[in-house]
């Protein structure tokens, strides 16, 4: 482990952070952070714990208020409306669109609750036209209700709906689960465009090689715990394995 | 003639069922939420209201204007202190709830109202009356049915094309997923039963001109609104209207046949749609 780095350049970071569902302690003293336009991977085999840290960061799961911080700010425990307000918005797992709405309208309540950022931050916020350009089939499928999409367009409509919250990190969860290759490829080739503005990406992914490609850092977990961190790029595959499995398992 | 009489009483009947149906199809229909208190809040506004036309000596018009914002008020706390702690995807703990709170609402109105059937004097207004040709149409079933009409309209847009319409719509979909996309359910949810109960206010008005309310009224009525909301089709505030119209000629044209069966064929005419069409008349297939 490195030395621990100034507190200020982190967008979001988490102390000692413990979640249960009721008796079952799910997370176990999470440290972990992300820096502006930084697209951070967690990975980790089921269950263990990935969807938890990224609910928790949302607010869906109680925490004490000094487990997160978020710009610097204590934010464990605050309601998900509220983190949306912060800054914070979810592309949750299941796309969990409102079923029974066209897709335009999936996209209006997010603008409609969307946080105002200062003007004078002079990002370019995100518009339904904007979007249109990075998902052009979003367009033409505007009118239609959602439960009608494929997979893909769901998950494109998801993502929409996050970025129109004009989140400073968005936190994805199982992008491309049951999708398609070509699919999730030109999901995966949307993210830089996401983060050139500035926005943090944290990926929940199961595909490790995938999640080490689109990310510049990874955190591994195993039961409830953090077991490894570092850069995407230069982490060995054989660390990564050990993390993911546990040492007691032998590396495949 | 005599048919033709008996629909047009029937679709004025189905205005002033449509006015009980419009808050019950907000919250049954689109929230998913079961409060059989609805007919006892409607009986409990409506004798407000006799109780304030009595005191103050005011008109018809200015007791609705009085009453519509004690009964968003009262609709508001019913959410954030009674249905908010029992929202999830199983509905029997708001059925229970809210039956308790239907119970204790007749014993309070029996206690403050006793048993007497009382009703609003409408200044004259129950007894005006314009001819359509042969038939004679009452001036007050004809404004409730109006009113029935722009009210449908009114929630239907709202539903629709506004900010709290989405973000309701979103909620009662996904409640998780509207609060990750910033809407606050609970104070969605209470801004649209104070509006489901805030048009009650305005249908015991109405209900208290054209008729007589007693406190133990309220089931028959919440027994009219269920059933216009399953006519018409869950989610559609239209298919409640429609449902509405449905069992308002149903019932006048069961009246014609006997004066012991109108009351009677409204419920058929439910039980037949729930055979044939349960999905409701305007519902999606699903």
């Amino acid at each position: 482990m490195t030395a621990m780095p100034p507190p200020l350049p982190w967008l979001l970071s988490t102390h000692a952070l413990d979640a249960r569902y009721g008796d079952f302690q799910a997370l176990f003293g999470i440290e972990f952070s992300i820096a502006p336009g930084e697209v951070v991977a967690l990975i980790g085999a089921n269950g263990a714990g990935k969807s938890t840290l990224l609910r928790s960061l949302m607010g869906l799961l109680p925490v004490a208020s000094d487990m997160v911080r978020f710009d610097n700010v204590q934010v464990g425990g605050c309601p998900p409306h509220q983190m949306v307000q912060r800054g914070v918005a979810m592309v949750p797992e299941g796309r969990r669109l409102f079923t029974g709405m066209s897709v335009e309208d999936n996209l209006r309540v997010a603008i409609d609750q969307a946080r105002r950022p200062a003007p004078e931050q002079n990002v370019p916020l995100w518009t339904i036209e904007r979007l249109h350009a990075l998902f052009p089939i979003l367009k033409d499928k505007r009118r239609t209700p959602v439960e009608s999409l494929s997979g893909g367009q769901q998950q494109m409509v998801a993502i929409a709906r996050g970025l129109l919250s004009q989140p400073r990190l968005l936190l994805c969860d199982e992008l491309s689960l049951g999708l398609a290759p070509l699919v999730i490829r030109e999901i995966y080739a949307a993210l830089p465009g996401i983060t050139a503005a500035g926005t943090a990406i944290v990926l929940v992914e199961q595909d490790v090689a995938l999640a080490c490609r689109a990310s510049n850092r990874l955190y591994c977990m195993l039961e409830g715990r953090i077991t490894l961190t570092g850069r995407s790029a230069d982490t060995p595959r054989e660390a990564i394995a050990r993390a993911y499995f546990g040492a007691g398992h032998a590396v495949a | 003639m005599p048919w033709l009489d008996a629909l047009v009483q029937g679709l004025l009947l189905g205005g002033m069922y449509a006015q009980y149906a419009l808050g019950m199809a907000l919250m049954f229909g689109v929230m998913r939420i079961v409060n059989t208190a609805h007919g006892d809040l409607m009986v409990l506004l409506a004798l407000m209201g006799v109780s304030l036309a009595g005191a103050l000596a005011v008109g018809p018009y200015v007791v609705i204007g009085m009453l519509v914002p004690i009964a968003a008020v009262l609709g508001w706390l019913l959410q954030r202190l009674v249905l908010n702690r029992v929202l999830g995807n199983d509905p029997l703990p708001s059925l229970i709830a809210t039956y308790g709170l239907s119970i204790a609402l007749q014993n309070l109105m029996l206690q403050v109202w006793s048993a007497d059937t009382r009703s609003l004097p409408g200044d004259g207004l129950e007894f005006d009356s314009i001819a359509l040709g042969d038939l004679f149409v009452g001036v007050l079933p004809l404004q409730i049915f109006i009113a029935a009409l722009l009210m449908s309209a009114g929630l239907d847009l709202t539903l629709r094309y506004t900010a709290f319409g989405r973000a309701l719509r979103a909620a009662s979909a996904d409640p998780e997923a509207a609060a990750i996309t910033g809407v606050d359910p609970r104070r969605v949810y209470a801004a649209a039963t104070a509006l489901a109960v805030g048009m009650l206010g305005v249908a015991a008005v109405c209900q208290s001109l054209r008729a007589t309310v007693s406190p133990a009224d309220g089931p028959a009525q919440l027994i009219y609104a269920f059933e216009a909301v399953i006519i018409g089709g869950m989610g559609s505030i239209w298919g409640a209207f429609l449902g509405a119209m449905v069992l308002g000629v149903a019932q006048a044209i069961g009246f014609r046949l006997d004066a012991g069966w109108g009351i009677l064929s409204g419920h058929l005419v439910f039980l037949a749609v729930l055979a044939i069409r349960p999905q409701g008349l305007m519902s999606r297939k699903n």
